[in-house]
């Protein structure tokens, strides 16, 4: 049967010598292609540095309120060296880190269970669809008040007010992962007769994958800027401590160095969903 | 989720000891009896879609079913799929003693195989759904996506394959579960036409070697005439069985695609189920018109 197919007579179909040219072309272009986007990601950042170094070296910004790169990355060095960095900055980034781990991954679970089950029932759907979609839009930072009286001015309240932000950034997506996925797909696991266990575990999940992964994404930004806010208004350690802290003294290199950090921690997890969706939805095309 | 042992229609019967009785041929497997379906307009109208259709599927016997498009060939499908369990009207699948086999597996017209899943387990899957042991599931996998042609491809997912490897894959995932009745909707129509015959080819090859009961909706008259051992002619609006006609092949095998084509007896053929088909077209387009 295959035979029918590829019939492809290889004494006759033979490749011309002259391809090595043309494959040579095509990978350079390729390799180009991506040294061009490489060098565009990272070299942007680099050219806005080094005008903020130049504006600040000609004198045309205050170097009080913005000192320039290197002032920032001499402060840090310094720093590093007499174990203040280590100390001070280490302690608030671990205390921040395990506030947004636990907050992230409450809410996630708590996302996923509640969007797929509005996704597949109907009642759930019905019944919890306009109380999410009133709730969803107001600043989390709002219901801070209320969570600081319901759990106490601990790591309880700024978790909790982290988990419901992370929440609703994976429940909605999931929820709409799971409302537009191929109709096609659910009637084969009506018309093969899938169990429930089967029909979740091998259509429902797999097919809102993509719009949860998105969710996911869309939840860790949301963790960091809320765990920064938190620690702004209600802590005195943290990450968002630490840069509220600096700027009270004017210390303003420190702040940044701050900045910098969550810069840091930004670009970590937009690097860690990339790899999970590479790793998850390897037939989605890119 | 409804389970293909048993359609869950309210008067689906199987095997019921009396209901035999009915009829005399041994070798029916499915008997639809005025079957009528009312969709719902929405202003709340009842619309007719399928009108007291009454049709035997014998042990295999390929049924090639045509009509106009928006007749409600695949509506009717959906029904025998156990996809839709509204309707009016009694199906009784008649299983022998071959329990443990579904009643119907579809091949649908779009590409349907879960794109997150390689091949192999794409039938594997649908094969748990039925309950089958694993040694039942690994043989059977390897088995028929052999048979389809794709015993290299176990392993490859959808999207690393073409687009008529991925029909053929489908075909191997329904005719995996081993159904009383294989239901195909326009399985070829998304193919482009030279693809398509070498499929027809293809699948006349395997249909000569399993014996299964083929319920095949087409628009195609060709096709019909090539796979089909009967053809049946629906009507429009509201869809239903105009007229039933033996194909003859005279001994040639359905792969001889090209073959059956040339033969004077299949020109006429073709000729006469147009001539009637046209009616059916033609009173469908004044209707909207």
């Amino acid at each position: 049967m295959t035979q029918v197919l590829h019939s492809t007579d290889a004494s006759v179909a033979q490749i011309p010598p002259e391809v090595e040219a043309s494959r040579r072309s095509w990978a350079r272009k390729r390799r180009m292609s991506r040294l061009e986007q490489v060098g565009l990601g990272i070299g942007v950042p680099i050219a806005l540095i080094g005008i903020w170094e130049l504006a600040s070296a000609i004198g045309w910004i205050d170097p009080i309120f913005f000192p320039s790169p290197s002032t920032v990355a001499d402060r840090a060095w310094k720093d590093a060296a007499n174990g203040t960095l280590a100390g001070d900055l280490g302690t608030a980034l671990r205390l921040t880190l395990v506030r947004l781990l636990i907050g992230f991954a409450i809410g996630t679970v708590a996302g996923l269970i509640i969007g797929l089950a509005m996704g597949t029932v109907r009642a759930v759907r019905f019944g919890l669809g306009p109380l999410v979609s009133a709730t969803y839009p107001m600043p989390k930072i709002a219901v801070l008040p209320l969570l600081l009286v319901l759990l106490g001015i601990g790591d309880a309240s700024k978790i909790a007010l982290i988990a419901i932000g992370v929440f609703f950034m994976v429940a909605l997506n999931t929820l709409s992962g799971v409302l537009y996925s191929s109709p096609l797909h659910h009637d084969v696991a009506r018309a093969f007769g899938f169990s429930r266990p089967l029909y979740y575990r091998y259509v429902v999940i797999p097919s809102a994958m993509p719009s949860i992964l998105t969710g996911i994404r869309l939840g860790i930004g949301q963790a960091l800027i809320l765990v920064v806010s938190v620690e702004f208004v209600s802590s005195n350690d943290g990450l968002g401590y630490f840069i509220w802290n600096a700027w009270q003294i004017l210390d303003v290199p420190r702040m940044f160095v701050g900045l910098a950090v969550v810069l840091v921690l930004g670009a970590l997890a937009a690097w860690l969903g990339d790899l999970a969706e590479r790793r998850l939805v390897p037939w989605a095309k890119r | 989720m409804t389970t293909p042992q048993a359609h869950p229609g309210t008067t689906t019967s199987i095997d019921m000891p009396n209901a035999t009785a009915r009829s005399e041929d041994h070798r029916s497997v499915a008997d639809v009896r005025h079957l009528t379906k009312v969709y719902f307009t929405r202003a709340g109208d009842p619309l007719l879609a399928l009108s007291d259709i009454s049709l035997t599927l014998h042990r295999g016997e390929v049924l090639a079913l045509i009509g106009p498009s928006g007749c409600g060939k695949s509506t009717f499908l959906r029904i025998l799929a156990g996809l839709d369990d509204d309707y009016q009207g009694d199906i009784s699948w008649r299983r022998g003693s071959e329990q443990g086999r579904p009643v119907s597996a579809t091949v649908f017209q779009q590409e349907s195989l879960f794109p997150w899943l390689t091949v192999e387990q794409n039938l594997d899957v649908a094969l748990r759904a039925l309950g089958c042991a694993k040694p039942v599931r690994i043989e059977r996998t390897t088995s028929y996506l052999e048979l389809a042609g794709l015993g290299e491809f176990l392993k490859a997912y959808p999207h690393e394959l073409s687009g008529g490897m991925r029909q053929r894959a489908c075909v191997a995932r329904a005719l995996a579960t081993e159904p009383l009745v294989l239901l195909m909707d326009e399985p070829f129509a998304a193919l482009d036409a030279q693809t398509r015959v070498v499929m027809q080819q293809e699948l006349g090859a395997l249909l000569e070697r399993v014996d299964a009961c083929v319920l095949y909706v087409t628009h195609d008259l060709e096709e019909a005439l090539t796979m089909g051992d009967r053809v049946a002619l629906m009507g429009a609006r509201p869809g239903r069985i105009k007229y039933t006609v033996d194909t003859d092949r005279q001994g040639m095998t359905r792969d001889d695609v090209m073959g059956i084509r040339s033969r004077p007896e299949f020109g006429e053929q073709v000729r006469d189920l147009w001539n009637r088909l046209a009616v059916e077209v033609g009173g469908n387009l004044r209707r909207h018109a």
